[in-house]
């Protein structure tokens, strides 16, 4: 059996809110194999985006263990973990969070920067990935593409560096159902070709029956 | 992509602020950096401007009047020594040679030292270098002219030129009066030597005598003399040409150069140089018995150039540190500046920091970013600051000649230079590190949500 590319164990973060409120994730067992892409559902609040941190390695879990291929992401220092991040995990945000003032192949190659890739083959890279997902004007900044565009950017981004894991937070949340469905299809469909295990989290239950798996988070 | 091109983008975004804040670090360094230039330069252009004079004579009321009016040509000395004084001290002491000299005309604001050949055989204007023409020779003989680098740039003055010389300095006094009975003829223009003499023009001490022997009659009402004076209408016959724009009202007096009284051959100053010992090199050890000596006669004012010069840097020595201080002290506050621009500008980036610390940047080289930047701030700022000093020294330099007739070279001494530069990076590395120490710190998952 392939080692999992992600693997949690008994997951415990507690959120506290100043303003009040706040909430406790536990996640006893959650494996994806490679290639696997999964849904994260649950109502607004459930923890689903602190779920995404916790496995990117942004924030501490309280207890538990994170493991994305084979290694225990909580287990490295700081900047060896921003490293692995780098190498090893992709994210797409729902507001992209493309980076101001660089065009769309910058902001692909920002990634590159941090991945295993050799520096002769970023532009390439870049290219072929924008190409791929219908980027017509590489040389434009977010501000001048369309939301779709944007949209592609930052899945383009997100699986530049051949990421065994891709991390999608709450990706439709601003999209009109028909639009939403095509996205969702896009980000799986490029995960697939690259070989990228997919962790996507939704409350939009019109993308429900798109995943094989589904799990949900209690608020 | 690299952390430069990072760096560039991000200084792009906040292209306003980001000029702003290399303006101002430039305007310090430009400042700071002219400010030591011209005082170097100022310093070496009084040096140059004494030559090989090791001492000068006149009746000003202070050695170092004497000096600025004997050598820099700041005023027209107003109280004259007589030739036969002159002769009195010139045969008093076995001088390795003396020149003297006469100030008081100009031509179109430029000093005109009326003097004799030795001027240009004996004085070096700086020390070891002798006087070169450009174009033409020397002053033979009265109503001849020299023309300095300087000056014939300003007054367009060429070799054939006949112009007349205006009583006193531009600015002066006396100034005004144009001895227009006698045209001067240009014979000779000089080299630029760097030094006072350069705006300076120079002609015969007895043609000088003549004009002010003229002006003296005029002035007395007084024609007759058997003495000197012809008029107009009777004399044509010099050997040199006259104006003869004469609408005063009255005849013209004329006076030839065997007619000159002792009360007409007057000068103002009289630069000197004593013997070397034999094999040294260096101030004469005559020097100070050579001083000492012309000090005794109270009627003249003595004074050693070179001596002069390190009186008044040490006087206007405080002033100049006190411009430096200030230059320091805007070279800090620009260093705030850039401090300030970075730290304001982290509240727009901490979604940018974020996005790059999830694609992989570390926390440290997140701080590195920022320090980077502060300090290509840093070097844009000094590298703009330098061009503007170098352009700045340039327009000081003609300011100081046009105003005090210094003439100053500026040089940009690479070692002070890199000192500037080198300080100015370290200051914006040290700006840079409130800002980036904020960067480091900013919380990743908290700034990847939509900021309003």
């Amino acid at each position: 059996m392939p080692e999992p590319t992600l693997a949690i164990q008994n997951l415990r973060f507690t959120h506290a809110d100043p303003g009040g409120g706040g909430f406790t994730l536990a996640l006893d067992d959650l494996q994806l194999t490679p290639g696997e892409q999964v849904l994260v559902a649950g109502t607004s609040g459930s923890g689903k985006s602190t779920l995404l941190q916790l496995v990117a390695g942004l924030l501490d879990p309280d207890s538990g263990e994170i493991k994305v291929d084979g290694r225990a992401m909580h287990a490295m220092n700081g900047a060896e973990r921003d490293r692995y991040r780098g190498r090893r995990i992709g994210m797409i945000f729902q507001t992209f969070n493309l980076l101001d003032g660089f065009s769309a192949r910058e902001n692909v190659l920002a990634a590159l920067m941090f991945s295993d890739l050799p520096n002769r083959e970023h532009r390439e890279r870049a290219d072929q990935l924008l190409q791929r997902l219908g980027i017509e004007r590489p040389d434009a900044t977010p501000d001048r593409l369309s939301v779709g565009q944007q949209q592609r950017v930052a899945v383009a981004r997100a699986l530049a560096s051949r990421p065994g894991l891709v991390l999608a937070d709450e990706p439709t949340a601003s999209l009109d159902p028909a639009n939403a469905t095509n996205a969702v299809e896009l980000i799986k469909e490029t995960c697939r070709q690259e070989g990228a295990a997919l962790l996507l989290t939704s409350h939009d239950p019109s993308i429900r029956d798109t995943f094989e798996r589904v799990e949900e988070l209690q608020a | 992509m690299t952390d430069l091109r990072i760096i560039f983008r991000s200084l792009r975004v906040r292209l306003f602020s980001t000029i702003v804040t290399v303006l101002t670090v430039a305007i310090a360094v430009g400042l700071l950096l002219t400010l030591l230039i011209l005082r170097e330069s100022g310093q070496s252009a009084f040096e140059r401007g004494a030559g090989n004079a090791e001492l000068l004579v006149s009746a000003d009321n202070s050695p170092l009047v004497s000096v600025l009016n004997g050598i820099f040509y700041a005023n027209p000395p107003r109280n004259p020594i007589s030739m036969t004084k002159y002769e009195s001290i010139r045969d008093s002491f076995p001088w390795k040679w003396t020149v003297p000299m006469q100030l008081g005309d100009s031509y179109q604001g430029q000093p005109v030292v009326a003097t004799n050949s030795d001027f240009f055989t004996e004085f070096q204007p700086i020390a070891g270098q002798p006087w070169v023409f450009t174009e033409g020779r020397r002053f033979a003989r009265p109503y001849e002219l020299v023309v300095g680098a300087e000056a014939a740039r300003t007054t367009g003055l060429v070799i054939g030129d006949r112009v007349p010389l205006t009583h006193g300095f531009s600015g002066s006094r006396e100034g005004g009066h144009v001895h227009d009975t006698h045209l001067f003829e240009v014979v000779g223009i000089l080299e630029p030597t760097g030094a006072s003499h350069d705006r300076a023009l120079f002609t015969d001490l007895t043609g000088s005598w003549v004009l002010h022997a003229e002006d003296r009659l005029e002035r007395e009402g007084t024609s007759d003399a058997s003495a000197a004076a012809h008029d107009d209408e009777e004399h044509d016959d010099h050997g040199h040409d006259h104006g003869h724009d004469h609408d005063h009202g009255h005849a013209h007096i004329h006076v030839e150069v065997e007619d000159l009284t002792d009360a007409d051959r007057m000068i103002t100053g009289i630069l000197m140089a004593v013997p070397s010992r034999s094999g040294r090199s260096g101030a004469s050890a005559v020097l100070p018995q050579a001083f000492d000596m012309l000090r005794r006669d109270t009627s003249i004012t003595v004074a050693s150039p070179a001596n002069q010069i390190e009186r008044l840097f040490a006087i206007v020595g405080n002033v100049d540190q006190l411009f430096v201080a200030m230059a320091i002290a805007v070279l800090l506050s620009s260093g705030i500046g850039i401090l300030l621009a970075l730290w304001n500008s982290m509240e727009q980036r901490r979604r940018q920091i974020a996005i790059l610390r999830v694609l992989g940047c570390s926390q440290g080289r997140v701080f590195s970013l920022v320090i980077t930047e502060s300090v290509l701030i840093g070097i844009g700022g000094a590298l703009t600051g330098v061009f503007a000093c170098w352009l700045g020294s340039l327009l000081a330099a003609s300011e100081l000649r046009e105003r005090l007739g210094l003439v100053i070279e500026p040089e940009l001494d690479p070692a002070t230079i890199l000192v500037v530069i080198a300080g100015t990076l370290v200051l914006a590395a040290a700006a840079g590190l409130g800002p980036a120490i904020r960067a480091y710190r900013t919380p990743v998952a908290r700034n990847l949500r939509p900021i309003s």
